[in-house]
């Protein structure tokens, strides 16, 4: 083993898409695997959890951990993590809000159990059987992780240094975090390692926006043929470059989709959702009460569009049931 | 349910529903008032900021359709308060909890009266649910 500044990779509740990110890098992952001792990589090396355990507190220079967390298994593998390691980076909109997998906070664990073991229709359950945490059987004791009531963003776990948000974030973005840590050469703790402008200040299409944009209908981006150049509020099809993180690169709106927030809030805003429910109350150019019902009702699941990424750090965080 | 009081929280634009909050018979009721420049400045955020510290009813007032002191800051909070409703609702807070009132009052004659209307819903939903805190015990490494 050399000098180098030991790294882990780690998902916890993420789709390996984030992980994948990483390798997306291309041929700079060899430099900074030349730079760097990869000490944990679940998805791509051979490397175990107990080899870390025996690691000395803080030996990890860094730890980029994606995915959410919704299990005690998660759990202990992000605080065993956070013990050996001098920087935690949480990487990925599951990591950084709970991700698209934070959706779930609007129906209950036992909803999740009830249709995964018995409703859905491809189950074959007759016994009923339910996964519990705790099996016995010829006096062995079998475990599993505890699945939560709920899902977590990392920092509702553990002590988050850093935050680079994205689904998954783009792969410039992870070569300036990576290369920030290893020159030393980082903004002060708990920033977030992307601009601080909206993606509306970024994005090409903005220009297009007249100084008061007035829409009397909601569409959505199925329902029209996008122009590819103008600005989807003008459209009328909802876009959260108002209220999202700019830094993506524009990835979506370059192939004719609206923004669904994955780089999350602004700066200093804690509740994406609900500043773009000002940005839109804005340009919905009614003011009958009953036009007003009309346009807002005819909105299909406001609050999967406005939360996609972001529910279990928004303000309510969960469903009250 | 009996004796369950709800809590509460009025924002009340100063234009057409002067400074009730210093007014001592109507502060009883809801002890809650916040008067602000304008219904249309009142932010989204504190609609939900409300709701989390465990208000059982959020109540606004503006200005009557057609006569915002700002040309149309009462629209704009109508707009909002409509989408609001349809967030809250698939976060289990039911949509009846949250109200816009748009008209005009500087004496305050008829807000006890919407206070109330408000507070007789609100006591027939009940407390506003609680979020379950974590229940996990989480695992110690
Ligand atoms: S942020 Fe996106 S890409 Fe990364 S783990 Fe979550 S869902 Fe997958
Ligand atoms: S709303 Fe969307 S399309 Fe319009 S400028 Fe902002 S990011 Fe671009």
């Amino acid at each position: 083993m050399s000098g180098k500044p030991k790294v882990a990779i780690c998902w916890l509740g993420g789709c390996g898409g984030c992980d994948e990110a990483v390798v997306d890098i291309n041929e700079a992952i060899l430099k900074v695997v030349e730079a760097v001792d990869l000490v944990l990589w679940p998805v791509a090396l051979d490397f175990k959890y107990h080899h870390v355990e025996a690691m000395q507190d803080g030996e990890i220079a860094l730890s980029i951990i994606n995915g959410h967390v919704r299990n005690s298994d998660q759990e202990e593998v992000a605080k065993l993590l956070r013990k050996k390691s001098q920087l935690v980076l949480a990487f990925g909109a599951c990591a950084c809000f709970g991700g698209t997998p934070g959706m779930a906070n609007l129906i209950t664990k036992e909803d999740i159990f009830d249709w995964v073991y018995r409703d859905a229709p491809t189950v074959v359950n007759p016994k009923g059987n339910r996964p519990q945490p705790k099996f016995s059987s010829d006096g062995k004791e079998l475990t599993l992780p505890e699945f939560y009531n709920q899902v977590y963003s990392l920092k509702q776990i553990i002590d988050v240094d850093y935050y680079l948000p994205g689904c998954p974030p783009p792969p410039d973005l992870i070569m300036n975090a990576v290369t920030a840590v290893l020159e030393g050469k980082l903004p002060p703790k708990g920033s977030t390692l992307t601009p601080h402008k909206a993606l509306c200040d970024t994005c090409p299409r903005n220009k297009t926006k007249p100084s008061r944009i007035g829409i009397k209908d909601i569409k959505r981006i199925h329902e029209i043929e996008a122009e590819p150049n103008t600005c989807f509020l003008v459209q009328g099809v909802l876009c959260l470059g108002p209220a999202t993180r700019s830094g993506c690169g524009e990835a979506c709106i370059n192939i004719n989709i609206p923004c669904r927030g994955c780089f999350g809030p602004i700066e200093g805003v804690e509740d994406s959702g609900a500043k773009f429910v000002s940005a839109l109350a804005a340009i919905i150019d009614v003011e009958s009460e009953e036009d007003t019902k009309r346009v807002i009702d005819g909105i299909d699941d406001p609050v999967g569009y406005l939360y996609r990424f972001t529910m279990p750090t928004s303000i309510l965080r969960k469903k009250r049931v | 349910m009996k004796h369950f009081k709800p809590k509460l929280v009025c924002f009340s634009c100063r234009f057409s529903w002067g400074y009730l909050a210093e007014d001592a018979g109507l502060s009883w009721q809801t002890r809650n008032w916040v008067p602000v420049v304008c219904s249309g400045k009142i932010d989204t955020t504190h609609i939900l900021s409300a709701f989390k510290h465990g208000a059982d009813g959020v109540l606004i007032l503006g200005c009557p359709e057609g006569d915002c002191h700002y040309q149309d800051g009462n629209y704009e909070a109508r707009k909002r308060v409509y989408l609001m409703q349809r967030i809250l609702e698939s976060y289990g807070i039911e949509k009846e909890r949250l109200e816009i009132r748009l008209s005009v009052d500087p004496e305050g004659k008829q807000i006890t009266h919407y206070v109330k209307e408000l507070s007789d819903r609100v006591a027939k939903l009940g407390p506003v649910k609680k979020m379950i805190e974590r229940t996990e015990s989480g695992s110690a490494v």
